[in-house]
């Protein structure tokens, strides 16, 4: 007898809608799949007979086959496990239902048959409802990430027994609980008031956040770097509905909602070790995965130690950056994965950490030099803006934390992208740090002011030409920040306060 | 003359043996031809000194190096020639043979500039300073065009308008360290640079303490600006008492690691270098400096915030943070200030967001 049973399976970002059939006839007993199976695909058949024999069928030795159709496209994934056993169930003829035509079904079984989440239901449900599905059956585990998918029905089963229960009709499944939480957008995992001192650092990342200019922080270890790279994310605005649901198709992409309490509120912060490898930096493999940068997306992507990342490994950014998502071609098709993140770097000054501090480092200017140059020119060039955090003292210590809360600096760069958004209502882009140099003059406009410190630092500095153009973005979010408005004589110093490395590597160095 | 640079350029042979083969055969050429039939002259040369000359007598293409070298405007000045630094052949071991780019120290004084090569930025304010004080008076300055200090010693005298020299510990053409090379082109044309060692020769590590005691030897006075515990500038200092000169240290805090040498040399009987004024005289220049009269000029034209800003930067870099807790004002009001000051040269950010005076009030 022949069934169909419809399931999908993920490709990149998105999902196909896959047909499940199985055919049983007469011959050498057998169990084939065919359509491109993965491994952990063809391992299906394994647990769908012991998970079928502990349900109590004992089926006939006949010969079975499985096609996943369209077979042209290869399928991984463990979500095959349940549309398997529906179908051959119901190619055996133990199974009937209307349903099975209407539903889509995905999930891992068990040998004991019960049901274990998978990767990617988001885009799973996505794909089920464009196709006109009425309804989807998944693992309970996956309930929370697909209640947010609306216009599909979503029902959730513990066990391949209740599955089956709810086909014959004698049973019903559950509708997942959809948890909208309900967070205090006040409420940050680090904040701006707990960091001691380091006020420019603070201004710098306040500018960062309100242009989406990317930060390159050097300084003595213990300057609280990282602290202010993690409150770097609660100092962005909310997160908008859209925002939320590309964020949520990532993680459920790959694999990772659970992880995440908070998903649809915060703003994801990412940390990746040094000694992280390209692929699983930007993403990649035969079938690729998603990379941290796109886990970083529409959040902040915090790359401690800058100088320890293999460079190849940094080079991989410039792309992303650039682009703001992630093209990814294999022999397949391409994938593109969004990489819509902020960039947050830090370092330290020399192999020691204390430069210029010359009672407590005896680096050479050479060791120094070559310490910067572990990280490539065009790398440093996409970083806007670079400051010094320098070492804490004890007095700083000791002072109560009277900084700015990062709710009253989060108003600030709301305000900030607010302009920016009506200023660049008709742009492709829509942050300061992403005006094409073409637009430049338009857009930043100076005061005679302004433009005098622009000349008279541009042969005192031996500004370049990049540099030009990265220095009027950030005095645009400097004024920005300060209202609007031409950039100013005072916005354009402070700019140049926050210049960076790759502008001009300690020429005169001591 | 070629035989000169043969001479010179033979290694292997300590400068002391090469001067005692020089007084017993008279010249470099009659050294190269009758050093075999006059071997007696040479009774007191080492076996091995005698078994490298020998081999170098014999080697094929010195006589293109020396062609080329004259092609590139190095001359080479012997010490039995009378343009020979006077102040230089006083000393226990000359060289034989000096490479020079450039020209020779010819003024009446001479004083080295030496010191740390990662130094702080007072150290070079000071060295600046006071070089240029001394060759705007006629002083010529010597160093050795290391990072640091001798840079520091030679970019002042180079703005003080008079004459500088480095010694290298290579060979002349060669500019190391090559971040150096500003100085060392202005250097050919406002002083002169120095070697005793072969052009094209690489910067080998035990070369550099041996220039130290020509450093020494072409200056009247040492000065030391900054120095570590074991520093080299402390081998020039050694060689300066070993040749009879006086040495100057500059004083520094007790707990400055780079002072350390230079306080240590004060405690064994340097001479402490307190004022240009008095370093000056006691060299014999009696040509008074005028004064920069520009601390009242400097009152006048700067604005309140830019004093205060002013008055709390010292010559250990400060970070823009310090600068706000010390003067207690607003961001954007030290920014400004800070900028200005910047415009005006008085202050520099020596690295990133950490700024310094430039100059000595």
């Amino acid at each position: 007898m022949y069934s169909v049973v419809n399931t999908a399976v993920l490709r990149g970002m998105d999902s196909v809608v896959v047909q499940v059939e199985a055919d049983v006839c007469d011959g050498l007993p057998a169990f084939e799949m065919v359509g491109i199976p993965s491994s952990e695909v063809r391992e299906a058949k394994e647990r769908v007979r012991a998970a079928l024999r502990s349900l109590g069928y004992r089926l006939a030795p006949k010969r079975v086959t499985v096609n996943l159709c369209p077979a042209d496209i290869p399928k991984r994934g463990t979500g095959f496990d349940l549309p398997i056993a529906l179908a051959v169930l119901s190619a055996y003829g133990l199974l009937e239902s209307e349903q099975l035509s209407r539903t889509l079904f995905a999930g891992e079984v068990t040998l004991s048959g019960s049901l274990k989440g998978i990767r990617g239901i988001l885009p799973m449900a996505a794909a089920a409802g464009r196709a006109g599905f009425s309804q989807v059956v998944i693992p309970e585990e996956n309930g929370p990430e697909a209640g947010i998918v609306k216009n599909i029905t979503i029902l959730t089963a513990g066990s391949l027994r209740q599955v089956i229960g709810w086909l014959r009709a004698e049973a019903s499944l559950k509708k997942p609980d959809i948890i909208i939480e309900e967070r205090d957008p006040e409420k940050v995992e680090v904040d701006f008031a707990q960091i001691r001192g380091q006020q420019l650092l603070k201004k710098a990342c306040e500018v960062a956040a309100a242009g989406r200019h990317n930060l390159l922080m050097s300084g003595p270890p213990g300057a609280g770097k990282t602290m202010a790279a993690r409150a770097m994310a609660g100092i962005l605005p909310a997160l908008t509905e859209e925002e939320q649901l590309e964020l949520a198709r990532i993680y459920s992409v790959s694999g990772r909602y659970q992880e995440r309490e908070g998903i649809l509120t915060q703003r994801p912060f990412r940390n990746p070790h040094y000694s992280i490898t390209r692929t699983a930096l930007i993403g990649g493999g035969r079938i690729p995965q998603i990379g941290e940068i796109s886990l970083a997306h529409n959040g902040v992507l915090f790359l401690d130690e800058l100088t320890e990342f293999a460079r190849p490994v940094l080079e991989q950014l410039r792309q992303p950056l650039e682009e703001r998502e992630v093209r990814l071609v294999r022999l397949g098709g391409t994938y593109i994965y969004p990489a819509d993140f902020m960039l947050v770097a830090a370092m330290n000054p020399c192999c020691c950490g204390f430069y210029p501090d010359r009672n407590r480092c005896s680096c050479t200017s050479a060791s120094i030099r070559q310490h910067l140059n572990k990280i490539s020119r065009p790398f440093l060039d996409r970083l806007d803006l670079a400051v010094e955090a320098p070492r804490v003292t004890v007095d700083e210590l000791k002072e109560p934390g009277d900084g700015e809360a990062s709710a009253v600096i989060r108003r600030r760069v709301e305000e900030a992208q607010k302009l920016q958004r009506v200023r660049y209502r008709e742009e492709a882009f829509s942050y300061n740090s992403q005006i094409p140099a073409k637009l430049l003059s338009g857009y930043v406009r100076l005061t005679p002011g302004a433009k005098t410190v622009l000349t008279q630092s541009y042969d005192r500095l031996a500004l370049s030409a990049r540099s030009y153009h990265r220095l009027m973005r950030v005095a645009r979010t400097v004024a920005d920040l300060s209202g609007g408005g031409d950039v100013g004589e005072a916005h354009m110093m402070e700019a140049l306060l926050y210049r960076s490395l790759g502008d001009e590597l300690w020429r005169e160095m001591p | 003359m070629k035989y000169r640079y043969w001479f010179a350029t033979l290694t292997g042979i300590s400068q002391r043996e090469k001067l005692s083969l020089l007084e017993a055969y008279g010249s470099a050429e009659e050294i190269f031809w009758n050093w075999e039939y006059q071997k007696e002259k040479a009774h007191r040369i080492p076996g091995e000194a005698a078994k490298a000359l020998e081999k170098a007598r014999v080697q094929p293409d010195w006589e293109n190096r020396y062609l080329q070298m004259t092609e590139e405007g190095i001359e080479l000045v012997c010490v039995d020639q009378p343009q020979y630094p006077e102040r230089l052949k006083q000393i226990y071991d000359p060289p034989y043979g000096l490479f020079v780019k450039g020209g020779l120290p010819k003024g009446k004084h001479a004083a080295a500039i030496v010191g740390a090569r990662s130094c702080s930025a007072y150290g070079q304010a000071v060295a600046e300073r006071l070089a240029k004080t001394l060759s705007g008076c006629g002083v010529d300055v010597v160093s050795g065009m290391a990072y640091g200090i001798d840079a520091a010693a030679h970019r002042g005298a180079l703005a003080g308008g008079g004459a500088t020299y480095g010694v290298l510990g290579c060979g002349v053409d060669v500019c190391y360290p090559g971040r150096n090379r500003e100085i060392y082109n202005r250097m050919q044309l406002q002083g002169g640079l120095l070697s005793e060692v072969a052009p094209g020769a690489r910067p080998l590590p035990f070369l550099f303490p041996l220039r130290n005691r020509i450093i020494s030897g072409l200056a009247d006075v040492v000065v030391v600006v900054e120095a570590r515990e074991r520093s080299g500038s402390l081998i020039t200092a050694d060689s300066a008492l070993e040749q009879g000169k006086n040495v100057y240290a500059v004083p520094g805090r007790v707990n400055d690691v780079l002072s350390y040498g230079c306080n240590w040399l004060i405690s064994q009987g340097a001479s402490i270098l307190f004022s240009e004024e008095e370093f000056l005289r006691e060299l014999g220049v009696f040509s008074p400096p005028e004064r920069e009269k520009n601390k009242n000029l400097m009152e006048k034209t700067l604005e309140k915030n830019e004093r205060l800003v002013y008055s709390v930067l010292d010559f250990t870099p400060l970070h823009i943070d310090q600068i706000l807790r010390g003067t207690g004002l607003e961001f954007t009001q030290a920014v400004v200030a800070l900028f200005r000051l910047q415009c005006l040269g008085l202050v520099k950010e020596i690295t990133k967001n950490q700024y310094s005076k430039t100059r000595l009030t």
